[in-house]
């Protein structure tokens, strides 16, 4: 069954210079319920006008966009967004932010006891249980991306669009980020919409890694990953049908750069 | 320790150095020592200068303590805080309130910010007159003054900062689901918070040049006056104790906002401290 569905979607930019600047093309995609699928490509080849589309910040020029078969207009309670920026409230705790996510969801600004539970047990998910009351600046960049996470889960989304969530962060906190978000998944069993640039995330992480041509944005190839799960308990990146991926994606990207 | 102290000794200038390094350690001894080296430095110069000029500290203490005494300081002070405090308390309202409606509704701001702007640019002094017309020489001319001295700062950089809000927070909180109202909630408004007490620290300073101006210049009550009057009767001795109760006045209310920062701003202030 699709969750998420592009058909035929379209979208383009007016340059500073007056000329209307074509980011997406014909993009046609379906993702099944429940998969995790990555979206790589060049800078520029539309991967995040896609992602914002998908969770209806912006309007596509033409096309479908369909959530469970449903047309979508606008930002859906169905969904959660994860940002490299993360955009978290420099006022509010790290529990104040996780709780806007369902506050936001469900237009109350109190919380019912169980919805305050669920916050909590959220944090905890993600390891930060006892940083309820901290301020981000506090925290680390890579706690500062836990806390996205959590504000995205605690709304149980069915589809969850996550915008290279981890490009910031250094090399070390991405592996474990990366571990955690597996498992996470694994739990959680939403549907995944994953971009980012870095083609062994990827593959580490997905079911299936669409490239994507430089612009106009268009799908150039669609790699099914069909490496064994759960992939945090061997070595995924060892394997020979790792290696086999990761060459087939970096020579169909190579040509677009 | 601060920069200043490390290059002093790095420069070693012998006994000084560890003196200075223990200062910089100390904000009391630090201000221990600046207000000593003040009044010794005042205490030389008033020893070295015609009495009509500049009285000994001594003697501005003596006057201090007998204003004091005799109710007149008391008096006059109080005189002063009352129209004060309500010219500016109206102020903080309207000018926040304003602000934040310009800042939020830019059509609202389109019509009414080239009145605000004309209104802004007279010169405040310029309005004293006119006010002595419609409310005569009363308290209602000081608060009124009060008032417009110190509307215009805080209405501007709240307006500034309502408009501040970073779009990328406000498309997260759109992600979210957020409606306009939760969105004014819970980014727009935390984010013009800082410029509110901004605005406030401007305001209290126009405030009270306001008061002391218009009870200076027209209506001859409270603090102001006493300027004037011992001013012009050049009893200088006298005229010092005044410019002291504005002073504390002035750090007063200074360390009043400087605790609104931290109450009402904690992710910006603890950021830093």
């Amino acid at each position: 069954m699709p969750a998420l569905e592009f058909v035929k979607v379209r979208k383009s930019y007016e340059s500073p210079a007056g000329e209307r600047l074509l980011a997406l093309d014909d993009f046609t995609l379906t993702v099944e319920r429940g998969r995790f699928v990555t979206v790589v490509g060049p800078s520029g080849c539309g991967k995040t006008t896609l992602l914002r589309m998908a969770g209806g910040l912006i309007p596509s020029d033409s096309g479908e966009i369909r959530l469970d078969g449903v047309a979508l207009e606008s930002p859906s309670p169905k969904m959660s967004m994860v940002f490299q920026g993360i955009g978290l409230m420099p006022w509010k705790t790290i529990g104040d932010n996780v709780a806007l996510g369902v506050q936001m969801q469900v237009h109350r600004p109190r919380l019912t006891a169980d919805e305050a539970q669920l916050v909590r047990a959220t944090l905890e998910l993600v390891g930060l249980k006892g940083f309820e009351r901290y301020y981000p600046y506090q925290l680390s960049g890579g706690m500062q991306q836990r806390v996205g996470l959590a504000r995205a889960l605690v709304r149980q989304p069915e589809i969850l669009l996550m915008d290279e969530p981890f490009g910031a962060l250094d090399a070390q906190t991405r592996a474990v980020l990366q571990d955690e978000l597996l498992s996470l998944w694994a739990r959680v069993k939403s549907t995944v919409l994953f971009i980012t640039h870095d083609l062994d995330e990827a593959i580490y992480l997905s079911d299936m890694v669409v490239i994507m041509g430089r612009r106009p944005g268009r799908i150039k190839q669609v790699l099914p990953v069909n490496l064994r799960r759960p992939r945090t308990g061997y070595d995924v990146r060892a394997e020979p049908e790792f290696a086999r991926l990761r060459s087939i994606a970096w020579q169909s990207i190579k040509e677009e750069l | 320790m601060t920069q200043s102290s490390i290059a002093l000794e790095r420069n070693g200038k012998g006994g000084a150095r560890s003196l200075v390094a223990l200062a910089a350690r100390s904000y009391w001894v630090m201000s221990a020592l600046s207000a000593v080296g003040f009044l010794v430095l005042w205490q030389v110069i008033s020893m070295n200068v015609p009495p009509i000029i500049l009285p000994t500290p001594q003697k501005v203490i003596v006057a201090f303590v007998e204003l004091t005494s005799s109710g007149e300081l008391v008096k006059a002070t109080l005189e002063t805080i009352w129209p004060f405090a309500v010219g500016l308390a109206l102020a903080f309202v309207v000018g926040t309130g304003l602000g934040l409606l310009l800042g939020i509704f830019t059509p609202v701001a389109k019509v009414l910010d080239p009145y605000i702007f004309v209104f802004w640019s007279i010169p405040n002094i310029a309005w004293l007159p006119l006010f002595i017309a419609w409310f005569g020489v009363d308290n209602a001319t000081l608060i009124v003054f009060v008032f417009v001295s110190a509307v215009f700062p805080q209405l501007l950089t709240v307006e500034a900062g309502a408009k501040e809000a970073d779009s990328f927070l406000v498309e997260v909180a759109r992600s979210l689901g957020g409606t306009k109202r939760e969105i004014l909630h819970a980014v727009v408004l935390p984010s013009a918070l800082p410029y509110v007490v901004a605005g406030l620290r401007i305001a209290v300073g126009r405030a009270l040049v306001g008061i002391i101006v218009g009870q200076l210049l027209i209506v001859a009550t409270g603090i102001g006056y006493m300027f004037q009057f011992y001013g012009e009767t050049l009893s200088l001795a006298k005229y010092f104790a005044p410019l002291i109760v504005v002073a504390v006045l002035a750090i007063a209310l200074n360390r009043a906002v400087n605790w609104a920062e931290r109450v009402l701003i904690p992710w910006k202030t603890r950021a830093f401290a």
